[in-house]
């Protein structure tokens, strides 16, 4: 099967998209754009296209050595597609929670969390380094189990593609039907949101079944708005700050920390810290629950 | 034509979108000019910035550009403009407290950070005698 990647189609389609929003942001809400901002989220967009061209090499060797060992050969009838997509935003769920709860992978996705707007400009800010936080092991597992590499890139490409446009303020709500099934830009902005009430949820996605089902999912609430970044603000429109920070502050806490702990702030919560004086996200929230109930 | 070509084109084409929706944003205007316009709202980014920041006392720049807030602990955060958003930052050291008449310049930890100069008019002495406390 030729090799498709439905991402490089969809470019023009982005750049068209982010334009029109520009337009609607200027009418409507001109502090949701940022030019600053805008110019290192789309610089983190392409950066991570030049990376992934180099790595991709190696990701579909890997893939393809899973495929050539695989367990089964399920084809490629069209039903087969289907089961790929929906296994593949399953892993996307485990992958992205992952991201979120171990400060190794969280390195590498803080990038996307780290501008605090959001607009269509943010959902191309991504990764450099995922490919040294080997977050792609998530994500090509099913090569084994007998689905083609090629349909696995093509469907995490189009997973990749439905993700672009729930990252928007300009649509509120959708239809109830569609908000209960799907991840939508209401479900999406919670996941970028800093409240304590909305830290570290929704990482659904393409479904946000996954979220109902594994009880991560918190609904936008009217009177809490959302706001936007990362814990402690980056403060800097610096691209390679944007793109390293996180690993730099792990090789400064492993080099400083005991001996006994210095693992420890690679496979643990972002926020964790030895000595206590840094806090998690649950911390965070449960701090804020105990002191509000819940109540604004 | 070599097989790198098209990823070149690719990432060219790309780069000009890049650097023209970044000049599109920057006509546009988008962005505007925040500012920090009572003590209520700087109370509000800073309990934004760090959960449970009940602040006691609070500075205001005078031309809203950032603050400061001491809460009943005696931790000090420093709130200046970051873009059209803001950014935060407990201090944690006197050493980088600078006072010219009624400007006061903070340098924080995180020198990434930068140095934050406010106009805090009468109330710039008070404040910088205060940040003795700090340790460091």
């Amino acid at each position: 099967m030729k090799a498709f990647d439905p991402v490089a189609f969809a470019i023009p389609l982005f750049v068209l998209l982010v334009f029109a929003e520009m337009l609607w942001a200027r009418r409507n809400a001109p502090e949701s754009y940022e030019p600053r901002d805008t110019l290192t989220s789309l610089m983190l967009g392409l950066g991570s296209t030049a990376a992934g061209a180099i790595v991709a090499g190696t990701v579909a060797i890997a893939a393809t050595w899973l495929y050539e060992h695989r367990l089964l050969t399920v084809g490629h009838a069209w039903w087969v597609w289907v089961a790929c997509f929906v296994l593949d935003d399953f892993n996307y769920y485990w992958a992205h929670r992952t991201g979120h709860r171990v400060r190794w992978f969280w390195a590498s996705h803080v990038n996307h969390h780290s501008s605090q707007h959001y607009n269509l400009s943010t959902a191309l800010r991504q990764s450099w380094t995922g490919f040294i936080a080997l977050s792609f092991v998530f994500r090509i597992w099913p090569a084994f189990l007998g689905f083609d590499p090629v349909m696995i890139i093509a469907v995490g490409g189009l997973n990749l593609i439905y993700q672009f446009w729930i990252h928007t303020e300009a649509i509120r709500r959708l239809p109830r039907w569609f908000e209960a099934v799907m991840n939508t830009p209401s479900h999406h902005r919670v996941h970028h949101g800093v409240n304590p009430l909305y830290l570290d949820r929704n990482y659904a996605g393409v479904f946000i079944v996954w979220d109902r089902l594994f009880g991560t999912f918190t609904p936008e609430r009217d009177e809490i708005p959302v706001t936007y970044g990362i814990v402690r603000q980056l403060g800097s429109f610096s691209l390679l700050w944007s793109v390293f920070h996180e690993w730099i502050a792990i090789a400064r806490d492993v080099r400083s920390a005991p001996w006994r702990h210095k693992l420890s702030y690679l496979w643990r919560t972002p926020g964790w810290s030895h000595d206590g004086s840094r806090e998690t996200s649950d911390a965070i929230r449960a701090r804020w629950l105990e002191r509000t109930g819940g109540a604004v | 034509m070599a097989s790198w070509f098209p990823l070149a084109l690719e990432l060219g084409g790309s780069l000009a979108a890049v650097l023209g929706l970044a000049w599109t944003a920057s006509r546009l205007q988008l962005g505007g000019d925040v500012r920090i316009r009572s003590e209520d709202a700087a109370r509000e980014l800073a309990e934004e910035a760090i959960c449970g920041f009940d602040a006691v006392d609070v500075a205001l720049d005078r031309a809203g550009i950032g603050a400061l807030l001491r809460d009943g602990s005696g931790r000090v955060l420093l709130i200046r403009r970051h873009g059209a958003r803001f950014a935060a930052r407990l201090l944690d050291s006197h050493a980088g407290v600078r006072l010219d008449r009624s400007f006061l310049s903070v340098e924080t930890s995180d020198s990434r950070f930068g140095v934050v100069t406010l106009d805090l008019g009468a109330q710039a002495q008070k404040w910088a005698g205060s940040f003795r406390r700090l340790v460091g």
